[in-house]
């Protein structure tokens, strides 16, 4: 059972993504703000990572700049969740190293084929092309 | 004798009632400005009577509250010299009839045995100045309150959203959870919270993106996408509506479509705002969709139609399509739903990437939107036309495929290039400058900027101060680098939308300190005044920079004063005009960007070319430092767009226009080297 770290302030969007991500059988682990997700990212090696971006304490991109520093931390994959579909954010997002990046509202079963795409070695689903 | 007399007397009386009808408060003074007479609307105005009035001295007229300063400096002044004068503004408070604003005019004339006289004119324009006045406020308060909505609209957009999201998840996850227990009548209620959900979310980004494009904050985010798997996913959004009012959906697209450049959302999201009107408007109807490439005034387009045979539109409702916050019946919105956004936005999109949205429709038998947009959006038409050709992999260097454009380049003399990061202010300079008859060309930023100018050497280059990753100043400092742009002026500025204000450091050329000799020697026979030795002005606080620039200045012939800093040049201008002004940018007490500021705004002054000196090798820090003048400038004494643009253009007419007129640059250096 893949292990997903969420981190993400919103109790609701959390609480929501949690349970459903749940039901599709992934084991949650919940971090609410960028510095406790990379701390969480070392103690729990989860498979993969989903990041909000603006988050307290630490912005998702520092966080996942701080992750893909890490050699403990740096093969895990992660996706950021963008409030904004501007893709100045989504830009912003793979330029501190994410692996992709899905909008927020989320749309669960595209974001799953984003999971899944990932899971299985099969890279970035999406996105990205414009970022070059 | 005995004759002549009465017919003196009935000619004063005459022209004495002619006065008197006059409605104006008219004064007759002597040279000695003794009063010989008044017309009765001065009495009625100033409620004074002939007694008090008549030989006595203007200043001592009704206990001396005529002893206005400003009108002794003009009687005393003014009138000796000239023997006419209009519309001279005077302001002053009367005692009994309290505030008033008069203009004044008058004219010396001869009145035979009278000798000469002067007849003073009063306009009272109190009340006109105070309507004019009131109105400003209230055009500066409306836009005021416009722009303050927008804003607390566009900032307003995560604070709306964020509860819609809760509802819109937890409906969707009650659904899946419905579902999977087979608690169907719930699952079905579930759907329609959701369903309304979306409705609203959509309803209120169709009302945040208004009001972010009023607000000036709607930007472009350009890329190239394959068109027809654009409108394949448009189509498959929009099919379950289409099949709701038993409509059939047709697509058709040419096969060379091809590629786009364009901001891909807001393309999708103006043919998905046509299709649905299609549908909605449209029963038991055929829905056509066709997109195909074409060739119009030397570019590329992609043109997209949506074809209903659904109501279509009487005359009056096309009027009022395409206007904000308007349907095209009010009844329209009962019946169809809809904020009556979609159009109006479809179009604002649309003209944001240099295209349109138009339509044509007959009552009854339906209606044909359509969308037209350059194939390729974005600033410079070389590197579009490279892009269009498909040579997009060789952009980083776009010199290859600029040569080969459709479009042949203007000739080069004539053309102005304005560097801005923002695509609004970027079109607004370009709109403007276009329409005073520039030809203009744009680049969103530094880099594209500096290319631009290599290829198309423009007359003058604006530039904005600010901008995200290649800022005025370092673009400032790479065209002054280059040989062969280095003598191209340059207007900095920058305009911001909140408050709606901007600014320009009207400089005339620009020189990097340590002076290098050749350099200004080069910039000073310019500017060389047409009876040397010129004076020159030297503000800058480092004295040893000073002296430096000073021996500089001297062997050249010029004749040099200095000062420390803006106030105490200010001091040295009221003294002295002098014909150039060397200016450094960082100083004490007042910088430079408020004296330059000052000096545009001075009407004797404001031709004073001004040559900036700036330090070689700017730091991180010091362009802060520099961006910081700009804003706090903004903040004292920023321009509205309006003035700015103005000002732009003046700057234009005085050092770009010259020069579009010399020779070719080769035979232009030849003629001032000789």
């Amino acid at each position: 059972m893949p292990k997903i770290l969420l981190v993400e302030d919103n109790e609701m969007n959390r609480d929501m993504l949690s349970r459903r991500l749940q039901r599709k059988g992934y084991q949650v682990v919940l971090a609410v703000d960028g510095k406790s997700g990379v701390e969480m990212a070392r103690t729990q090696a989860p498979d993969l990572v989903l990041m909000d971006m603006s988050l307290p304490v630490l912005d998702g991109w520092e966080a996942t700049r701080r992750l893909k520093a890490d050699a403990a931390t740096q093969h895990i994959p992660v996706i950021a969740l963008t409030a904004h579909a501007m893709s100045s954010d989504c830009e912003k997002a793979l330029e501190a190293g994410c692996d992709d990046y899905d909008t927020k509202p989320v749309e669960l079963r595209r974001l799953l084929g984003k999971i899944e795409a990932i899971l299985s070695g099969g890279g970035m689903a999406s996105g990205g092309e414009s970022a070059s | 004798m005995m004759k002549r007399k009465p017919l003196v007397e009935d000619i004063e009386t005459y022209a004495q009632d002619i006065v008197d009808t006059v409605r104006e408060p008219l004064l007759m003074l002597d040279t000695t400005l003794r009063v010989r007479s008044a017309n009765r609307a001065f009495y009625q105005t100033f409620q004074v009577s002939p007694e008090e009035t008549e030989n006595r001295l203007i200043y001592e007229l009704g206990n001396g509250q005529w002893d206005i300063p400003a009108l002794r400096t003009l009687l005393e002044d003014v009138i000796p010299t000239s023997s006419v004068f209009n519309d001279f503004e005077l302001e002053h408070t009367f005692p009994i009839i309290g505030r008033r604003v008069m203009l004044l005019n008058g004219r010396k004339l001869q009145a035979g045995h009278h000798g000469e006289l002067l007849v003073l004119a009063m306009e009272d324009v109190t009340e006109r100045r105070r309507a004019e006045e009131e109105v400003a406020k209230a055009k500066e308060a409306a836009e005021t309150a416009n722009k303050t909505k927008s804003l607390f609209l566009a900032n307003m957009s995560h604070e709306l959203r964020t509860p819609l999201n809760a509802i819109l998840g937890y409906s969707e996850m009650l659904q899946e959870e419905a579902a999977e227990r087979q608690l169907d009548e719930f699952g079905a209620d579930l759907g329609k919270i959701n369903a309304a959900g979306k409705h609203l979310l959509a309803l209120i980004s169709d009302i945040l993106d208004l009001s972010k494009i009023e607000a000036g904050k709607m930007e472009l985010f350009l890329e190239s996408f394959d068109v027809a798997k654009m409108i394949d996913e448009v189509a498959s959004t929009i099919r379950p509506m289409v099949e709701k009012n038993a409509n059939t959906l047709h697509i058709v697209v040419a096969p060379e479509l091809g590629m786009m450049r364009a901001d891909q959302i807001k393309v999708r999201q103006g043919l998905f705002n046509l299709l649905s009107n299609a549908v909605k408007f449209t029963h038991d109807g055929n829905i056509t969709m066709d997109a195909g490439r074409q060739l119009m005034d030397g570019r590329e387009w992609i043109v997209f139609r949506v074809t209903d045979t659904g109501i279509g539109l009487s005359p009056e409702q096309i009027v009022k399509l395409f206007q904000d916050f308007t349907q095209a019946d009010a009844s329209t919105t009962r019946k169809f739903g809809g904020t009556g956004l979609g159009l109006a936005l479809t179009r604002r999109f649309c003209q944001m990437m240099g295209g349109d949205v138009t339509v044509h429709s007959v009552p009854g038998e339906g209606s044909i939107f359509t969308i037209k947009l350059p194939a390729v959006v974005g600033e410079a038409k070389p590197e579009a036309a490279a892009e269009a050709a498909g040579v997009e992999a060789v952009l980083a260097s776009p010199d290859d495929g600029g040569g080969d454009g459709a479009e042949p380049l203007p000739p080069p003399a004539t053309c102005v290039l304005v560097i801005d990061d923002d695509p609004m202010q970027r079109d607004l300079m370009q709109r403007f400058l276009s329409n005073e008859g520039f030809c203009v060309r744009a680049a969103g930023g530094g880099e594209q900027g500096l290319r631009l100018a290599r290829q198309l050497r423009p007359v003058a280059i604006t530039l904005d101060v600010m901008m995200p990753d290649m800022d005025g100043w370092s673009v400032l400092k790479a065209l002054k680098a280059d040989a062969a742009l280095s003598d191209i002026p340059v207007i900095m500025l920058t305009m911001v939308d909140d408050p709606e204000r901007g600014f320009t450091l009207g400089a005339a050329d620009y020189a990097t300190k340590p002076v290098d000799r050749q350099r200004l020697s080069r910039i000073l026979k310019k500017y060389t005044c047409p009876h040397p030795p010129c004076s020159v002005l030297l503000v800058d606080d480092d004295p040893a920079s000073r002296a430096m620039t000073r021996n500089i200045l001297e062997k050249e012939g010029w004749k040099v004063s200095e000062a420390e800093n803006g106030r105490v040049a200010l001091e040295c201008m009221e003294r002295e005009r002098p014909s150039l002004i060397l200016l450094d940018l960082m100083m004490p007490e007042m910088d430079g960007f408020e004296f330059a500021d000052r000096v545009r705004r001075h009407p004797e002054w404001r031709l004073i070319p001004i040559v900036v000196l700036s330090a070689h090798d700017l730091s991180g820090e010091e362009r802060r430092r520099l961006n910081g003048y700009v804003e706090s400038i903004l903040k004292k004494a920023g321009d509205s767009h309006e003035a700015l643009l103005h000002k732009v253009r003046d700057l234009l007419d005085d050092w770009a226009a010259p020069r579009a007129m010399t020779l070719p640059r080769g035979e232009e250096k030849r003629a001032t080297s000789a």
